[in-house]
């Protein structure tokens, strides 16, 4: 903390040995947004909010629009009109930075470009002042690994650097009073990290499960299924595209779909009884009522937006008496999806990969493949600390399903329990925004960037792997 | 009917002692022979999946649906970085007084390498470090970090038989330690778990807690069946500080081998319908897709028969 912690280091020591820079930019680099912001100074007294005001989730990608206009990283989310038949770029691939021609164009014009950056907070106006905290995805490839350590090191130049594995990230969080624990640390004390954190990253390119103990992966338990959001939408594209609409290239308007309208199905067989299409013909009312859902697609030329309502069989015959009646026939030329079985369907292969051929345990067995390696103490305290992040935990009924399955499986002996922090998209960054308050633990995990050019990469590689 | 053929046998030619013909291994399906070796009955090859063979056909389709679902765009597509007109004065401003590009980093930018080239390096380099044989392996080790030997074997073996591996050092350790810590069991649970504590109290209320430990808010009532061997909870110990130190310090591993293995219950896969994703209860005769009735059987055949295989 800034009272307990004066801040000689960067004085007097800087006749032998450069220290980390005061400033920390965080940077968790998803495929799909990544995650950035200025760490703040001290720790904000239990205000998760205000820190998280410093973070921008920001598109990770290049998009190309019908009439091939470019739009890079922010002005995705605000510029564009038209998203129909967008076609994507993205430098993140499986979870891992790999092209850095269009990473570097991405960064650059979010965080070093004074025009176009958002605002001053998301402004890296000087490198070599600041301390650059890069969050990867666990089992990077070492080729990869050393390819970001270079170019950060070299094309930017940043005064001090951390790269790490993200989800370790989200133990630096106040993790108690989301399970209801009591609060053990004091108000003054340093952040120190959770004890045992079973962190569930379901992200856009995979789901990865991490235990982590006292900020650190345990390395033999990460396992990762190579089910994310990205395969979700790609799959309710493909069946939608079959039965009804072909949307296929259309990946962004059903993102959005699946954002609307999947859920997670807690009793997958009753859904399924009760969307079938045959409950329709028998005349008494519809059980498939709450599940069978409309999507109207947006309609870029009249301005409108694609939304959800409830799906009504008469509608159509209603709508064209209304405009026999007079009324305008704008309700007419909308188009919309019907989304039964669609709707739970799509998420469910996170939980049984099989229903698509894969031959891959689903969510919650994964979790016990990852316990199955570790020493059986462990146990009780990882499966009664379950985290899950990324944006799929963002899915009606992901949780109860969760825990509901991992309960089932577990030992009865142990509690089993699951939490989703407020904000799964910025955990891992938040994480790392309460570990740079704490500067005596960044110093011993970080480098300089002296130390990097005297050192060179092979050195930074085994440094961040633990080995020195 | 099976396809019996004569096959000239290339190693007997100078010697009549064998006979000029050899036993093959049946390969399965092939789509080449399908017309010469009909399949028998068509009630039987409803039945009996085996005999004509589409498994292999099938995972061909499910490994492409995988790679399908896995895209990015529907449509290959090459989407340049964006020029700007006014990069020279920004590339000056970013890069400040710093000299020009280095060698690595143009390299790096420069390389159009996608995933899956780097993720072929990788286990061209893990296969060759297995193959070099274990004194490659231990040269490479120093390295890296001193470790046990059997962080040595799991990176230079191949995935497959490198996940059990941890398994079995894990199952080693633990019968060790229950033995030896059993006995002095309170002094070792409050030394080294604090964390296993906390959930311990909130879900095995018999435990006999280690004295000396305060808990005033929800301190745990005492009572006679505090020892009863039926109501004891079993909780196996916190493994000891070095054995975490030891596990802290294993290298990753492989991106091959931190793949979800399969699932633990033998379940049955379950079948949907092909046409409208109801249980698929009844399968084609012809391409062995499911379809849930005869409404959407008609569907099927009528569209999408065999459009997968």
């Amino acid at each position: 903390m800034g009272t307990t912690k004066p801040r000689p280091p960067g004085k007097n020591s800087l006749a032998q040995a450069q220290s980390l820079p005061d400033k920390t930019f965080i940077i968790d680099n998803g495929a799909y947004t990544m995650k950035a912001g200025y760490a703040p100074d001290s720790l904000p007294p239990d205000d998760e909010e205000t820190t998280l005001s410093a973070c921008t989730a920001i598109p990770n990608a290049i998009a190309k629009a019908r009439g091939s206009r470019i739009y890079v990283g922010a002005q995705i989310g605000t510029n564009v009109a038209d998203c129909n038949e967008m076609l994507f770029r993205r430098p993140v691939e499986k979870g891992y930075t790999v092209n850095w021609e269009a990473q570097k164009e991405i960064w650059e014009s979010s965080f070093f470009d004074e025009k176009t950056a958002r605002s001053k907070e998301l402004r890296i106006a000087d490198p070599e002042d600041t301390t650059i905290i890069f969050a990867e995805a666990p089992n990077a490839l070492p080729a990869l690994q050393k390819n970001a350590d270079e170019i950060i090191m070299e094309e930017w130049g940043f005064g001090g650097y951390l790269r790490c594995v993200g989800p370790s990230l989200n133990a630096w969080n106040e993790a108690q009073s989301l399970f209801g624990d009591p609060v053990l640390s004091q108000p003054g004390a340093a952040v120190s990290p959770t004890e045992c954190l079973l962190v569930v990253d379901s992200g856009y390119s995979h789901t990865t499960v991490t235990p982590v103990y006292r900020g650190q992966p345990l390395q033999r338990g990460i396992r990762r299924l190579d089910i994310g959001g990205k395969h979700l939408t790609n799959y309710l594209k493909e069946l939608v595209s079959m039965r009804q609409y072909n949307m296929l290239d259309e990946t962004y308007i059903m993102n959005e779909v699946k954002e609307s309208a999947c859920f997670v199905s807690n009793d997958f067989s009753r859904d399924l009884e009760r969307t079938w299409k045959g409950n329709r013909r028998r005349g008494q009312p519809d059980p498939g009522d709450g599940v069978v859902v409309d999507y109207v697609l947006p309609d870029p030329n009249g301005g409108r937006r694609g939304f959800m309502r409830p799906h009504d069989p008469l509608l159509v015959s209603k709508q064209r008496k209304a405009v026999l009646a007079g009324a305008s026939a704008d309700q007419l030329n909308e188009d919309a999806l019907i989304l039964g079985n669609e709707r739970f369907t799509v998420p469910e292969i996170l939980f049984t990969p099989s229903d698509i051929g894969m031959k891959s345990a689903g969510v919650p067995d994964m979790i016990l493949q990852s316990l199955s390696v570790l020493p059986t103490g462990l146990h009780p305290a990882f499966l009664a600390n379950v985290i899950v992040v990324g944006g799929n935990s963002l899915l009606p009924g992901f949780m109860e399903r969760l825990e509901a399955e991992l309960r089932q499986i577990a030992s009865a002996e142990c509690v089993v329990r699951v939490r989703r922090p407020k904000d799964p998209i910025r955990s891992a960054w938040l994480g790392g925004s309460r570990l740079a308050t704490n500067k005596d633990e960044l110093k011993k995990m970080a480098i300089t960037r002296q130390e990097y050019q005297e050192n060179g990469s092979s050195w930074t590689a085994r440094k961040f792997s633990g080995a020195l | 009917m099976y396809h019996v053929e004569v096959l000239p046998n290339t190693s007997g030619k100078g010697s009549h002692a064998t006979p000029g013909w050899t036993y093959v291994p049946d390969k399965g399906f092939d789509p080449a022979k399908a017309a010469i070796a009909p399949t028998t009955g068509r009630k039987r090859g409803i039945r009996d999946p085996s005999r004509t063979d589409v498994s292999s056909r099938q995972a061909n389709a499910i490994v492409r649906h995988l790679a399908e679902l896995d895209r990015e765009n529907h449509k290959d597509a090459a989407i340049a970085i964006p020029a700007r007109k006014d990069s020279q004065p920004r590339e000056s401003a970013t890069r400040g007084t710093r000299t020009k590009v280095t060698s690595n980093v143009r390299r790096i930018l420069q390389s159009q390498k996608t995933f899956r080239n780097y993720l072929d390096d990788e286990e061209a380099a893990l296969a060759q470090a297995a193959s070099a044989g274990t004194s490659m392996a231990a040269q490479r080790l120093p390295a890296g970090r001193v470790t046990k030997p059997s962080s040595l074997s799991r990176r230079s073996a191949t995935p497959a038989s490198a996940t059990p591996k941890p398994d079995s050092r894990a199952k080693k350790d633990i019968p060790v330690r229950l033995s030896s810590q059993k006995p002095s069991d309170t002094t070792a649970s409050t030394s080294t778990s604090t964390s296993t504590s906390a959930d311990a109290d909130s879900q095995s209320q018999p435990q006999p807690r280690p004295k000396g430990e305060e808990h005033d808010p929800n301190a745990l009532i005492k009572s006679e069946h505090d020892n009863d061997p039926l109501l004891k909870s079993y909780i196996p110990p916190a493994p000891s500080e070095r054995l975490m130190r030891a596990l802290l310090s294993e290298p990753p591993l492989s991106y091959n081998a931190s793949r979800a293995g399969p699932p633990l219950t033998g379940k049955a896969p379950r079948r949907f319908c092909c046409i409208c994703g109801y249980w698929g209860k009844i399968r084609c005769r012809n391409c062995h897709q499911r379809t849930c009735g005869i409404e959407c059987y008609k569907t099927h055949e009528d569209s999408r028969c065999g459009a997968f295989f």
